[in-house]
This record gives structure tokens, C-alpha cells and sequence, in this order.
């Protein structure tokens, strides 16, 4: 691979038919006020053999692979593949997208290629939570041990998420087994075109996975889900278990709670589709069944679903006035649907929409109580269910 | 690793003040340890911490100012964030808690350079730690 004219052919990019209608949706080319781009110039100056102009494209580093473009083109390009092809070749010319967050991420990332690092990742499990070591279910935290001092400034939840999602998986009678030492999925370096560290954390991990007699892996991250279902086989191979994002999990438990409670308010709540939960693995239905199914009222933003607008940023290339456009705009339509809480199942999302609230100036125009599906799920059983779990949330509180 | 690296970070008014001090004496200091000058201590990032860790450094020592003499008067405070958060990272990556420290030193002050160098030192060699 790693050749132009490959991932044109791969990526059926010769069909582009020049209508436009990716450029037309593409969030990061209405926000784009500096310089002419779309993805169609960009499909141009790689069918035209100009490697140069593309990788110099300020769309190129900050395109979202969200898919929205590849949903539309009726053409079937695929453009998000195209894309992340083309900046694996970008770096053997030496080029890479912004630095951000001091590129931290992408160190600890390298580092933990090294397979005899030993990590202390476990410090957020508590002793009201129930694992088994046999379990059927691994459940894979990804990064949020490491997200957490990083991004608790801007009130993201964190461990929370992982706390929250072991309790509800033990309220389902299962106890799951966590990894002493799992590494980074690998998802954002393969995405920014770093296919030698994403195969050295596959490699590791899948080791890791099949050292365990566990037959499916649940994650509270979108991003996990796509990596470990998809491109695990794609690029390292299979592991042979189910992946499965925990709204499902919970899904397919058919969790309900229709009993009225004081404790339980009805809030009106609103869900972004994180685009890789969504567009990449057409899971729609599973989170909002779950919404629903914990009593909540679920109204939908004005673009939902397959036309969901992305949180602003991915794999942690390119943040500026582009992704603070997009961010804000898509606070404002939840906030439009007069919800009191925007629901995701992303952490990501929460990290870029809660760091978008920061706006001094905008403020209350921005403002709404932003939640993980996880911990909101935790919250409402807490509320409803027995004392003792309810005193055991309560201690477990960081 | 027969050669182990300590990266030293020393802000330009105090710290570095007090290695060239340490320097202009001939006071002695292990040859392990790598200064590095940044004009100030709250311009460093988690990020370059890490990468120190990444390219075989055995620890990290950052050297500040000292409480209330900083010399764009807020770097203090930064640094204490910035380290703050490396020391939680560099924690979760499995490093050892005397593998990197915050510290400060005065202007002048040659002799507290090499006595907080070899402190350090002292410390990271007390148990077998990652390379």
C-alpha cells in the first residue's frame, strides 16, 4: 500500500463525480475561513498525482473522519479511509498535523509500545466493585485512568465512567475482569497515520486478550469499540471475541426502570451520536434504547443520528477556531432543544464540548450539563435500587 | 543501561543561576546529570516531561524558583500544575514516585545545585528502577 495511487484505488476515489455534496456537508470546510478546502479538492489533488498540495491542505490534518462525507457521496468514495491512508504516507514525508497538548498523548502512546512496561492503571477501582478473573467479559477502560488528572479542569467525569461502569455491570450479575495492563487502543495513532505504534499496542493487547478465557470485551469508549472490532483484524488480527459498546451490553438486557420515584426526576435529555459509534458502526439505537429505558425523555437535536454533527476534534490533531466553531454551534443546538443534559457515549466528546463551554464570553448561551451515558445509567439506578447500593456509589465517589 | 540519563530542568533566573554558580566554583556533580534551561519553569508541558521518559531518562528533576521569587511572578504556579499533572501520568506509566520531582533553588546558591542533584541521585539509585 502506502502508495497514492493504492488508496485511490482502494478508497474508490476515481468515482468521485465532482458533485460537491461532501463539501457541502463537511463540518470542518464551513468552518474552514482561511483557505479554500473540501474534500472534493482534496479527492482532486490526489487524483491529479498533487501528494504535495494535499498534505498541505489545512483539511487534511483536521479532517474529522467522522464520515459524514462518506455517508452522503453517491459515489460510495471513502473518503475517512482515503484520508487516514494518506497520512500514514504523509509521515514517511515527514509531516504531521498540529501539536497539541504537547503531544503527551502520543507519548504515552509510544511508551507503551514497550511490552514490559508495568502501569498502575488500576488506583479508580473501589472495594464495593465485584471482578472475577474467569469472567466471561473483559471490560476495557482504554484511557481514561490516563485522561483523568489531564482533563478534571474542565469537569470531565473521568473515572467515573469506569466506576460507574463496573457497578451497572455487577447490577447485571456480571462480574467482569479489567487488565492490570491494557494498553491505549491504539485508535488515535491510527488515525493520524502512525501505523507502526497502533500494531505494536494491538500486538499487545490482543497477547493480553487471549492470555484470559474471556469471550467478549465491553468498553464505555466509541472509539474502542471501532478499533477493537474493526481495525484489530484489519491490521494485526483477529482475537476472536464479540466487542461490544456497554449501551449495548445493557440493550440487550432490555434494562428497564418504569417504576415512579421520588428520586428520579424525568429530565429531558438530548444524545450525540458520537461518529464513531454511529456513522463508523451504525450503532444508533442501543444508547437511546437505554436512555429510555432509564426513564428519561429523550429529545433529539435538530441533526441526529447518520447526520449527527462530530464533536470537533479527532485523534488530537488540529484544535483551533475550526473545532471551537463546530463545538459551538452543536452546543447550541442541544441546547435549542430546551434539554436540560446532552447525553454522549464518548469520551472524547466530552472532553471537546466541555472544553468548548470554557468560553468566558459565551457562557449561559452555551451552557448545558454534558453527561456519559455510563454514569447517568449509575446515577438512576442508584436512586432506585436497593440502599446498600446506594451507599456504596456514594463511598465510591472519588 | 550503563549510562543512566537525569534531564534537569532549570528556569533561566534562579536555578541556572545557581548551576552556573555551581560551574564558576568547580563544585563536582555526577556526569549523568543533563541541564536543560528553559526561560521559565511553567513554560514546560506534561508533554516534554514524557518525552524525556520516553528517550531513556532515569528521572526528571525540575528546579524552580524559590516560593515568591519567580520572575514572571505566576511561573511558579504554573509549574506546580504542569507537574502535578506528568507526576499522574508518569505514575500510571508504572515510574516510581522519586523518578521525578519538583524542587527549587535560589540564585547563587552553587552549592544547593549539586546538593539537590545528588539528593535526587541518591534517591533513584536507593531501588533498581526502570530505565
Amino acid at each position: 500500500m502506502n502508495i497514492l495511487q493504492d488508496l485511490i484505488k482502494e478508497n474508490r476515489v476515481w468515482y468521485c463525480l465532482d458533485c460537491g455534496k461532501c463539501s457541502s456537508i463537511c463540518p470542518i470546510t464551513r468552518w474552514e475561513t482561511r483557505q479554500h478546502t473540501g474534500p472534493r479538492l482534496l479527492v482532486e489533488k490526489s487524483i491529479q498525482g498533487r501528494g504535495d498540495d494535499l498534505m498541505d491542505d489545512p483539511l487534511f490534518w483536521a479532517c474529522l473522519t467522522c464520515k459524514r462525507c462518506t455517508e452522503i457521496c453517491p459515489s460510495g468514495v471513502n473518503f475517512s479511509e482515503f484520508v487516514r491512508g494518506a497520512r500514514n504516507l504523509a509521515r514517511s514525508f515527514n509531516r504531521t498535523g498540529d501539536c497539541t497538548h504537547s503531544e503527551m498523548i502520543q507519548t504515552w502512546g509510544r511508551m507503551m509500545t514497550n511490552p514490559d512496561m508495568r502501569q498502575s492503571r488500576l488506583t479508580w477501582v473501589r472495594e464495593d466493585m465485584k471482578f472475577s478473573e474467569d469472567s466471561d467479559t473483559i471490560y476495557f477502560v482504554g484511557c481514561i485512568p490516563y485522561f483523568d488528572p489531564l482533563f478534571a479542569k474542565i469537569g470531565m467525569e473521568g473515572v467515573k465512567i469506569a466506576q460507574a461502569a463496573v457497578r451497572v455491570m455487577n447490577h447485571l450479575g456480571i462480574k467482569p475482569q479489567v487488565l492490570a495492563d491494557e494498553r491505549c487502543c491504539g485508535h488515535d495513532q491510527l488515525w493520524e497515520g502512525d501505523v507502526e505504534t497502533f500494531q505494536a499496542l494491538a500486538r499487545i493487547n490482543i497477547e493480553r486478550f487471549k492470555a484470559t478465557n474471556a469471550k467478549r470485551i465491553v468498553t464505555t469508549c466509541s472509539e474502542c469499540v471501532r478499533t477493537l472490532k474493526l481495525d484489530y483484524p484489519q491490521y494485526v488480527g483477529g482475537h476472536g471475541m464479540e466487542v461490544l459498546h456497554l449501551s449495548e451490553l445493557l440493550a440487550q438486557h432490555g434494562l428497564s426502570i418504569s417504576e415512579p420515584s421520588d428520586d428520579l426526576p424525568t429530565t429531558r435529555v438530548t444524545y450525540q451520536d458520537p461518529c464513531r459509534l454511529g456513522r463508523h458502526l451504525g450503532i444508533y439505537d442501543a444508547p437511546r434504547q437505554v436512555i429510555e429505558g432509564i426513564g428519561l425523555e429523550l429529545v433529539e437535536m435538530e441533526r441526529n443520528r447518520a447526520s449527527s454533527q462530530c464533536c470537533g476534534t479527532s485523534c488530537w490533531r488540529a484544535c483551533g477556531q475550526v473545532s471551537k466553531g463546530i463545538q459551538v454551534e452543536r452546543l447550541q443546538e442541544a441546547k435549542a432543544t430546551g434539554a436540560e443534559t446532552l447525553v454522549t457515549t464518548c469520551l472524547k466528546c466530552q472532553i471537546h464540548l466541555k472544553c468548548a463551554q470554557n468560553d468566558p464570553i459565551l457562557g449561559e448561551k452555551i451552557a448545558i450539563e454534558i453527561r456519559d451515558l455510563t454514569t447517568l445509567v449509575a446515577e438512576r439506578l442508584t436512586a432506585l435500587s436497593t440502599k446498600e447500593f446506594h451507599e456504596e456509589v456514594a463511598i465510591g465517589d472519588r | 543501561m550503563a549510562d543512566p540519563k537525569i534531564i534537569v530542568f532549570t528556569c533561566n533566573w534562579n536555578a541556572y543561576n545557581g548551576l552556573e554558580t555551581a560551574g564558576a566554583k568547580h563544585l563536582g556533580y555526577s556526569p549523568a546529570v543533563i541541564p536543560l534551561k528553559v526561560m521559565c519553569l511553567g513554560q514546560i508541558s506534561p508533554g516534554i516531561i514524557l518525552k524525556a521518559f520516553e528517550n531513556g531518562a532515569k528521572g526528571v528533576l525540575l528546579l524552580g524558583c524559590p516560593p515568591q521569587a519567580c520572575h514572571f511572578e505566576f511561573g511558579n504556579r504554573r509549574a506546580e500544575e504542569v507537574y502535578a499533572e506528568a507526576k499522574s501520568l508518569t505514575m500510571l506509566l508504572g515510574y516510581r514516585e522519586d523518578q521525578f520531582r519538583l524542587d527549587w533553588l535560589a540564585a547563587g546558591d552553587g552549592q544547593g545545585f549539586v546538593d539537590k542533584v545528588e539528593y535526587f541521585m541518591a534517591g533513584l539509585s536507593g531501588r533498581k528502577g526502570r530505565s
